[in-house]
């Protein structure tokens, strides 16, 4: 009985995320924490609560209050041998280091024709609902998808959260650890305590189903779950779901076989429409799985507009309604 | 200057070279006649459209040429005009490639083909079937066709098979087959009678009606010197049953849900030719003498028969009249001239033995086949109409006391 406690523990996803940095500080001295109040405070949302005390804080590294110098340091860092992992405090505050992310760090690789790779990951708590004051929760996945050399990676449950992240500590390139913010305490789910990884670039098919292909990620696939479920009962239909989990590179095999099984899609996501990722999803359906559509691939998403006060939070959001409704015309099409 | 065959009316979408009135080198005035070109229901010219010297004829005569595709150039003194003549007609279809090219085919909105609604996944499923999806019908919502329209193409008896199994099929000493070209006419009326059949619920009435008096009113004037065929009183007769049974002279339009019905009377008369069946059109029959009516018909069919008609005159019927009695027939159905809503047809007349007044008496009796389509109307109302169609050739007078 002990032994199977001591390898399982149910945990939150931001626990699984400590547990991650944890496990990839222990085995690799060159791991390291860079951020706004990570080392004393444990961050602002305790994801690194602990790591101070327990690799110091030449390893757990309290920055000033400057994004562009965090990731520039980090460029530097992971270009002399470290492995960085910034965090952002909220994702919405990547901004002022974007020209850190795109001129240098995801460039290195090319501009050295593969001397030196960027071996970093900046975590990100992203997303709506959690009704936080502005800029705190704008869903921007896909001003990063845009960039050549730069991962987008994005969990959606405790599992994939220690997975995925152990993956792209180890990763040579850099990668974007964006994780929605409504996830982090909302459940546990069992995850090892010893080191594993999650692909990256692999999507998850989270629920079988025969007749849509739902593909989403973050926080709206737990919502997109439980609306299919309350759904299907008493409907001769099925949803399949698919979690991406990567949004760059996005899983061309899984999503085309899925879509192939069932002739119709749907994507949801919280961000807005215009430019939003769903636009690649639907552009590789059409590559890939043309012939096999039996209705246009309908898409759910957030307004076009900045996520609004937090009084209106949850009409911003796609719901349950809206996506029962695109998967009813899809069906009807 | 390229001269491009345009669409010169109904949508047509190809033509066929007949005759050149000019040769390399000729100089043309404007809107003097430069080929002769026969569509499917007429022959036209076309003219220049500016002064100039012909330069090149790019086809041979008997070609079949696409609309949008350049027949012949012109060379015009007047070159900026030209350039914006050129540039004008390229923008009204942008679409359309290299001018010279004959092999490509013109992309454009006129495209002839049926436009079909079908999924890609039912495109697939047809294609793996080796069906051609343009002949299906869709069921499914705006006549969209669905996959298992495909399955039900399949099953029904006249399946249309792939080539493949066509070529399988075919035993070899059949080498030497002959081929009638199915395009022109032909196939424009194997598409209308496709479209109208599958459109239009059709239903037939036959009734028979007694002639003597008529035929005896047609003698009657022939020897008063005024020769008028009996084709002539029926039409007449027609447009009068129509006016009291408006229903018959009308369309559906089942988008905007309503019957339109038309406020004249244009009857079409069903017309043999070389090419296959074409419906000239006498309009305004109500304001025509059973004189006129005669006379027109006669310019007509003989029009018809010279390939001469004009789109003018092959357009805007409301009904229709096909007369095939003096071919011999004794009963048939028809198909409507969609998207009519009626068409009679009158077959051979026979002297009989028939009963009037409890006495056996010779008569002349001619068979009526009245098709009409049933969304628009129903069998006692068509029965009724063609009481009064019959009333009328029975007692030719009470169509004297009605004319204006």
């Amino acid at each position: 009985m002990t032994t199977v406690a001591a390898q399982v523990k149910k945990l939150t996803m931001i626990q699984a995320i400590t547990d991650a940095m944890k496990t990839m500080m222990k085995e690799d001295d060159s791991v390291l924490i860079l951020g706004e109040d990570v080392g004393i405070n444990g961050g602002v949302f305790r994801a690194t609560e602990g790591l101070i005390e327990e690799f110091g804080d030449e390893r757990v590294v309290d920055t000033p209050l400057a994004e562009s110098g965090i990731v520039g340091t980090s460029v530097g860092l992971a270009v002399n041998g470290f492995k960085p992992i910034c965090e952002m405090q909220f994702f919405g505050f990547i901004y002022p280091a974007f020209n850190q992310l795109i001129t240098h760090a995801t460039r290195m690789r090319q501009r050295s024709l593969g001397r030196y790779t960027v071996p970093m990951v900046i975590r990100a708590p992203y997303g709506a609902g959690v009704k936080a004051p502005e800029i705190h929760s704008d869903s921007v996945e896909a001003l990063f998808t845009h960039i050549p050399g730069l991962k987008v990676v994005t969990p959606s449950n405790p599992y994939d959260a220690k997975g995925l992240l152990i993956a792209s500590i180890e990763d040579p390139d850099p990668v974007l650890f964006i994780e929605p913010m409504r996830c982090y305490r909302t459940g546990r789910t069992q995850v090892p305590d010893e080191k594993y990884a999650v692909e990256l670039g692999k999507a998850a098919t989270v629920k079988e189903g025969t007749d849509v292909t739902i593909l989403t990620w973050g926080a709206m696939v737990q919502d997109t779950v439980k609306a299919v479920e309350k759904w299907e009962a008493g409907k001769d239909a099925s949803c399949e779901i698919i979690d991406l989990r990567t949004l760059y590179p996005l899983d061309k095999e899984t999503i085309r076989k899925s879509v192939e099984k069932t002739g119709r899609a749907v994507v949801v996501h919280e961000a807005p429409e215009t430019g939003g990722v769903s636009g690649d999803v639907i552009s590789l359906i059409n590559d890939a799985a043309f012939f096999y559509l039996k209705a246009p691939v309908q898409k759910v998403t957030g307004f076009d507009t900045p996520v609004p006060v937090y009084s209106l939070e949850l009409d911003y959001l796609p719901s349950a309604q809206k996506i029962i409704h695109a998967v009813e015309q899809t069906l009807q099409y | 200057m390229e001269v491009k065959l345009h669409d010169i009316g109904e949508g047509m979408h190809e033509a066929e070279i007949l005759h050149y009135f000019v040769e390399p080198g000729q100089n043309v005035k404007n809107d003097e006649p430069l080929v002769e070109i026969q569509t499917d229901k007429m022959t036209a010219e076309l003219t220049a459209p500016a002064d100039g010297v012909v330069e090149e004829l790019r086809f041979h005569i008997g070609d079949v040429v696409e609309v949008g595709t350049t027949i012949l150039s012109l060379r015009t003194d007047d070159y900026e005009e030209t350039q914006t003549m050129i540039v004008q007609r390229e923008q009204k279809q942008p679409m359309k490639t290299g001018a010279s090219s004959t092999s490509t085919k013109p992309y454009n909105n006129e495209n002839p083909h049926k436009r079909v609604q079908a999924s890609p996944h039912t495109r697939r499923v047809a294609r793996e079937q080796g069906v051609n999806i343009e002949e299906v019908t869709g069921s499914g919502p705006s006549g969209r066709i669905t996959d298992e329209d495909i399955y039900q193409f399949l099953k029904a008896p006249s399946k249309p098979v792939s080539e493949k199994s066509t070529e399988e099929a075919q035993p070899k000493e059949q080498e030497e087959r002959k081929f009638v070209p199915f395009r022109g006419r032909r196939k424009q009326i194997a598409k209308k009678m496709v479209k109208s059949l599958h459109t239009a619920p059709h239903v037939t009435h036959f009734d028979e009606v007694m002639m003597s008096d008529l035929l005896d009113l047609k003698q009657q004037l022939k020897q008063e010197g005024t020769s008028i065929s009996v084709a002539a009183f029926f039409i007449k007769a027609i447009q009068m049953s129509l006016e009291e049974h408006a229903i018959f002279n009308s369309k559906l339009n089942e988008e905007q849900e309503r019957i339109e019905l038309e406020p004249h009377f244009n009857i079409g008369l069903a017309t043999d030719t070389e090419e296959g069946l074409i419906v000239p059109v006498i309009k305004n029959v109500e304001d025509k003498s059973i004189e006129l009516i005669h006379k027109e018909m006669k310019e007509l069919t003989a029009k018809a028969k010279e390939n001469q008609l004009s789109a003018k005159e092959l357009s805007g019927g409301t009904f229709t009249m096909s007369n095939v009695g003096p071919l011999g027939s004794t009963g048939a159905t028809p198909i409507l001239n969609y998207p009519e809503t009626g068409l009679i047809a009158f077959h051979k007349t026979k002297r009989m033995p028939v009963v009037v007044n409890e006495e056996i008496v010779i008569r002349d009796v001619m068979n009526i086949s009245f098709i009409f389509d049933h969304r628009v109307a129903d069998g006692a109302k068509a029965a009724t109409f063609v009481n009064r169609f019959i009333d009328y050739i029975h007692h030719p007078s009470k169509m004297l006391v009605k004319l204006v």
